[in-house]
């Protein structure tokens, strides 16, 4: 135990306390001395006994202000709640946005890749490049004309001899 | 099969009417008496080896578009 002297409205009090509380005792006694000394006149009992009135109306209105503090706190809480689940959405959002934009991206640089390789071939076809190969359709074609051209010659010819 | 309708269509349409205005000359010369003058031979072979010569194409043709 710890002996503490305090003077509180100009008379001296000797008290105890746990060793280690005694800076916080003189800093209480310092507070209702303040108060005792702020009220002038009276006797030193009327004194303290307006002092304790004051700083138990201090005490009564530190209180209401945390319970009417403690539902603003519960809605703050719930608002960031709500603020931390919709950054995550968001974030996930964000994400899905980005891959779908690299695949969009790689699709496109496939597309222009196969344009690419269509314009160099069309290009190689234009300059006259040997044909792979000629279109059998095409082949026919050309061979039905000739036989149309032939037959045609021909049928003239029988129409001389007629 | 690729198929060109447009240039086979029109083909086939002149290789008809070509024929058949050879049928119609044929019809025409047997129904008529005999000229005074007959086509000379030699015409008339060159004839025939261009008729053969057409139909050969034509089977080559067909052959070759029935094998692809």
């Amino acid at each position: 135990m710890a002996d503490v002297h305090l003077n509180i409205a100009g008379r001296p009090y000797d008290v105890h306390c746990a060793d280690g509380q005694e800076e916080q005792l003189r800093q209480l006694a310092a507070l209702v001395d303040e108060k005792a000394r702020g009220i002038q006149g009276g006797t030193e009992v009327r004194q303290l006994l307006f002092a304790a009135l004051m700083l138990a109306d201090e005490a009564s209105e530190a209180r209401g202000k945390v319970q009417k503090a403690e539902p603003q706190s519960d809605s703050l809480r719930a608002a960031v709640a709500l603020a931390e689940s919709r950054e995550a959405a968001a974030r996930d959002e964000l994400h899905a946005a980005q891959a779908r934009e690299q695949q969009a991206l790689g699709e496109a640089r496939a597309a222009a890749e196969r344009e690419a390789a269509a314009r160099a071939e069309l290009e190689k076809l234009r300059q006259g490049a040997p044909a792979t190969s000629a279109s059998p359709a095409g082949r026919h074609d050309r061979a039905l004309m000739q036989i149309a051209d032939r037959i045609e010659a021909l049928a003239v010819t029988a129409e001389q001899m007629a | 099969m690729e198929l060109d309708l447009d240039e086979s269509s029109l083909a086939i349409g002149r290789i008809e009417r070509a024929l058949s205005r050879i049928e119609k000359a044929l019809a025409d010369r047997a129904n008529r008496p005999a000229p005074a003058t007959a086509a000379p031979a030699a015409d008339a072979s060159a004839l025939k080896a261009e008729v053969a010569a057409v139909i050969g194409e034509l089977d080559r043709l067909i052959a070759e578009a029935k094998n692809g």
